[in-house]
């Protein structure tokens, strides 16, 4: 049987994804399979500790590459370049790896087949064994491309794991925004679960993440982090997830306890204990057994 | 001149020091290229803006001239292009408007047109000139839209403060291409730190001068000592924790209006920036 998904978002970053996952994680210790797919800097594993057990390259996009002894210097790669990679200096084609999207259109129009594409090792995959449970993570190297299929991959990964494993929960850390990794990390699961702060910015960024959700059909729970920094953000928070019908599973009022544990590298499972335990309970009412054979 | 800041964790303090930068000078133009999630209008009176659409080309087909040769889905890399038996082709949202398909067709059936995958606005707040570029919820990629939003606020010819996106990877790499001097905004914890440093390794490859202030200063008794890359940037300012920050933060209220020490260290990072570029 295949694991539940739950992907931990927020649109805005720095609301708390990582402090949420981690005691979440602790609290479903042992029947969880955990992953961290925010890939460009990934941050769980700080908490996790993983003991690294199996290492892999992670293939990019491909890049354009040059054989220079075929290049005749016409210049018709830089003008179908679209990303500035490609350009001519004093005759000669100049290439810049770091820009290439790995489109190929340079290739198509080059008369001597001077272009071709080549892959790139982007990053590292690790499995990694944890005391909470297995553990998939990846590091892209730095200043590569954000990688939605490094996400895909990863997912694939625990899900497997879990399946083997005969884990109940997958559980992924995701990235902050609504762009490719966060569609990445959010498509196909069962759940995402929104943690955010009762400011403007925390509320307009989880609209619009509320949206993505909505697009991909993934149904959207919330978590309102530091709720009582303020009441009337809170407020309009809880409105939001009214009208828009995200259920709210818990509040978290600011304790300076968990910004302590998370300086030293602790997972915050005591200050949050409350908390975590009502995010169980509500995962339960919407994804659990009941809830299914309610849907049917 | 162009100073962007940045900070790989996000939630750091980004935007809280970019508005303290803009409130900090008389007559800036301040560039929200945060476009997931632009945030920097709350904190600068979230001021009326004139939009325009940021586009990039997409391929559309000409019945007529096209075989159904499949060359542009084959040519597609980024599987943005399908096409199947008699259909002609259909073409999605994971286009990067590279026009590969374009130029591959071999009865020159395709065409591009502008298709919008976010809105640039721009609106004034007090004396500054606030340019905002937002990503189209649905749209993968947001480099397009902050590439777009950087050049409409350097083309009104004042010193420029831009919001970068957090991470370290494409969208960071986009937000700082023509940014003079970049400010890292860090906090002194495990993940601030790990974040920063992925960020100030991009950064200093790129050649990038790059300083660093301090967020959230004084959580454990004593601040624990960036070592690494980020030991060997120039540290500008160390600001401590304050709810009373936070609290203003979330209702809109930018950090420097409540709190000197914001102001302090944006007066110290145009003096730095002033210094590092002559």
């Amino acid at each position: 049987m295949n694991p539940l998904e739950i992907a931990v978002v927020s649109g805005k970053g720095g609301t708390g994804k990582t402090t949420v996952s981690s005691a979440l994680a602790a609290a479903l210790k042992g029947d969880c399979v955990l992953c961290d797919a925010d890939v460009n800097v990934p941050d769980l594993w700080i908490l996790l500790r993983p003991r690294i057990l199996e290492r892999e390259d992670f293939m990019g996009q491909e890049k354009a590459e040059m054989r220079r002894h075929l290049c005749e210097g016409c210049g018709r790669c830089a003008a179908a370049c679209r990303f500035d990679a490609i350009w001519l200096e004093d005759g000669e084609v100049r290439l810049d790896r770091r820009r290439c999207e790995g489109c190929g259109a340079c290739a198509v129009v080059c008369p001597t087949g001077a272009i071709s594409l080549s892959p790139s090792i982007q990053g590292d995959v690790f499995r990694s064994e944890t005391d909470l449970g297995p553990f998939w993570h990846a590091r892209l190297h730095p200043g590569g491309e954000n990688s939605g299929r490094l996400v895909q991959l990863l997912r694939d990964r625990a899900r497997k794991t879990g399946r083997e494993l005969g884990k109940r929960w997958v559980l992924v850390d995701g990235p902050p925004g609504v762009a490719c990794p966060a569609a990445s990390a959010i498509t196909g699961c069962q759940l995402a679960l929104a943690v955010t702060e009762p400011s403007r910015s925390g509320l307009h960024d989880l609209r619009r993440l509320g949206e993505l959700a909505s697009r991909l059909r993934v149904p959207m729970a919330v978590v309102l982090n530091r709720s009582d920094l303020s009441e009337e953000g809170a407020q309009a928070v809880r409105r939001a997830c009214d009208e828009m019908g995200w259920p709210l599973l818990a509040e978290i009022p600011f304790d300076q306890e968990i910004a302590r544990d998370l300086a030293m590298a602790r997972i915050p499972s005591a200050p949050l204990a409350k908390a975590i335990q009502a995010i169980k309970e509500g995962m339960e009412d919407l994804l659990g057994e009941d809830a299914v054979e309610e849907g049917e | 001149m162009a100073i962007a800041v940045v900070s790989g964790k996000g939630g750091a303090g980004k935007t809280s020091f970019s508005a303290s930068l803009v409130l900090s000078r008389r007559g800036v133009t301040a560039v929200d290229a945060d476009v997931e999630e632009p945030n920097l209008a709350l904190l600068l009176g979230n001021p009326p803006m004139a939009t325009m659409n940021a586009t990039i080309p997409t391929p559309q087909v000409v019945d007529d001239l096209c075989a159904r040769c499949g060359t542009c889905s084959r040519t597609c890399r980024f599987g943005a292009v399908f096409s199947f038996g008699q259909a002609p082709p259909v073409f999605n949202s994971l286009c990067h408007g590279c026009g590969a398909c374009v130029l591959a067709c071999p009865r020159g059936a395709l065409y591009q047109v502008d298709r919008p995958v976010g809105v640039i606005g721009r609106g004034v707040a007090g004396d500054a000139i606030l340019v905002e570029g937002r990503l189209l919820v649905g749209n993968p990629n947001p480099v397009p839209v902050i590439h777009r939003a950087i050049e409409v606020g350097l083309a009104e010819g004042r010193d420029a403060v831009i919001d970068s996106p957090p991470g370290a990877a494409c969208p960071m790499m986009a937000a700082v291409r023509e940014a003079d001097a970049v400010i890292l905004v860090t906090e002194p914890t495990p993940f601030g730190r790990a974040d920063a440093e992925v960020a100030a390794q991009v950064l200093v490859e790129l050649g990038k001068p790059t300083a660093l202030v301090v967020n959230r200063s004084g959580i454990l008794e004593e601040d624990p000592p960036l070592g690494g890359i980020l030991g060997t940037l120039p540290e500008l300012a160390r600001i401590s924790f304050s709810r009373r920050v936070a609290e203003g933060y979330a209702v809109g209220v930018p950090p420097s209006a409540v709190n000197p020490s914001w102001a302090m260290a944006a007066e110290s990072a145009w003096r730095w920036v002033m210094e590092v570029t002559g």
